[in-house]
């Protein structure tokens, strides 16, 4: 890995989602910090990651490398973290029943693919269906359920709906530049992951097929 | 060589962008104008329009308190002088005062203007010598708003009428 991706690059990367992750725009310009969950989820993230060889922290830190560059290292490792924290906080429903079921669809997705011990190729992809998938339901279904109904036909059945729902599914509404910002942040946060320092093939190739043996 | 270069301008370049992110986080700043006002008072080279601060008291004096906050508006854009502040929360009290009622959307304006201007203000504390008003500090301002806010028996006092705006 080049010193400008390590140094500039990543971390640049890794900010601007970790600064737009909170983004909220509606009357007025909010910016949320990361909910204590999504730090939960952020650490058990970069675990996936580091397991699955997508990210190798002895290529960041390590005692061959120079003072500088192990600082460089330190803070790619924490702006992932950061960033991690923040696209679960941008992906997840603001109130209500969804973000619980939310929550506990991505500690179970992801405690199941740590479990699973995925190469780096799959995790990255079923990194990309979990985050997709949240994208969908909470700026295209929760959005247009939330929205106020124009014809009074859609109205009552609004109101029914969220009478049947006791108000628990409904949530607040945005500015439409929220799912945009929303979109380029994810698509931003997932090519930052690609750009992670994986860890050596040949090495994780070998680890993979000791843990076979031994299962 | 050139590897260290790049890993220290890294460095710096990360170190300020995550300071950028961490103010604007502490900040919450509305506008691109609020960003910009707010960098600048960090360094002390914030400005306020003097001319169009001049306006708004003349707006403010005659009672006309919409204009008087869009002449505010454009002397302190982004939110940053305590003075101008206390002002734009004033007019909010004297426009929302009512012998029977308090409009409590305007003072709940007002009292967030009047937070805005203490947090600005040196150590909170913000004091006004102009004599044409009864509440010359924040504090002062801010418990009548509250109490316009608040609701208790009081509120059912009929001797309330006679009670004069400040």
């Amino acid at each position: 890995m080049t010193a400008t991706r390590e140094a500039i690059a990543l971390p640049l990367v890794f900010l601007t989602v970790t600064l737009f992750g909170g983004l909220r725009i509606a009357d007025g310009v909010t910016l949320l910090p990361p909910p204590l969950f999504a730090l939960v989820l952020s650490v058990l993230l970069i675990g996936l990651l580091v397991r699955c060889g997508a990210l190798a922290p002895n290529r960041l830190v390590h005692t061959s490398r120079s003072m500088l560059a192990n600082v460089n290292g330190v803070i790619v490792m924490l702006a992932a973290f950061l960033a991690s924290a923040q696209a679960f906080n941008i992906a997840t429903p603001e109130s209500g029943a969804p973000r619980v079921v939310f929550n506990l669809v991505y500690l179970v997705l992801l405690a199941n693919t740590i479990a699973a011990s995925p190469d780096r190729p799959r995790a990255l992809r079923s990194l990309l269906v979990i985050f997709g998938s949240a994208f969908i339901v909470k700026f295209v279904v929760l959005a247009a359920l939330s929205h106020p109904a124009e014809g009074p036909l859609t109205r009552v059945l609004q109101v029914l709906f969220e009478g049947v729902t006791l108000g628990s599914v409904t949530q607040g509404i945005f500015h439409p530049a929220t799912g945009y910002v929303a979109f380029g942040t994810l698509i931003l946060y997932l090519f930052g992951l690609v750009l992670l320092p994986a860890a050596d093939e040949e090495r994780l190739n070998r680890t993979l097929v000791t843990r076979r043996t031994l299962t | 060589m050139r590897d260290r270069m790049v890993r220290g301008i890294g460095l710096a370049l990360t170190l300020g962008y995550a300071t950028f992110i961490a103010w604007l986080y502490v900040q919450q700043p509305q506008s691109a104008a609020e960003v910009t006002g707010g960098l600048s008072a960090t360094i002390g080279s914030y400005r306020v329009d003097t001319a169009a601060f001049e306006d708004g008291m003349a707006f403010f004096r005659r009672d006309q308190f919409a204009a008087a906050r869009i002449a505010f508006e454009r002397a302190d854009p982004a939110h940053q002088d305590p003075q101008v502040q206390f002002y734009v929360a004033y007019s909010y009290y004297r426009q929302g005062w009512g012998r029977f009622y308090q409009d409590d959307k305007l003072f709940a304006q007002g009292l967030e203007a009047v937070n805005r201007a203490m947090a600005r203000a040196p150590d909170g504390r913000i004091r006004v010598d102009d004599p044409a008003l009864q509440m010359r500090s924040g504090e002062e301002l801010k418990a009548e708003l509250e109490a316009g806010l608040r609701r208790d028996a009081s509120d059912f006092n009929p001797a309330r009428i006679l009670r004069p705006r400040k």
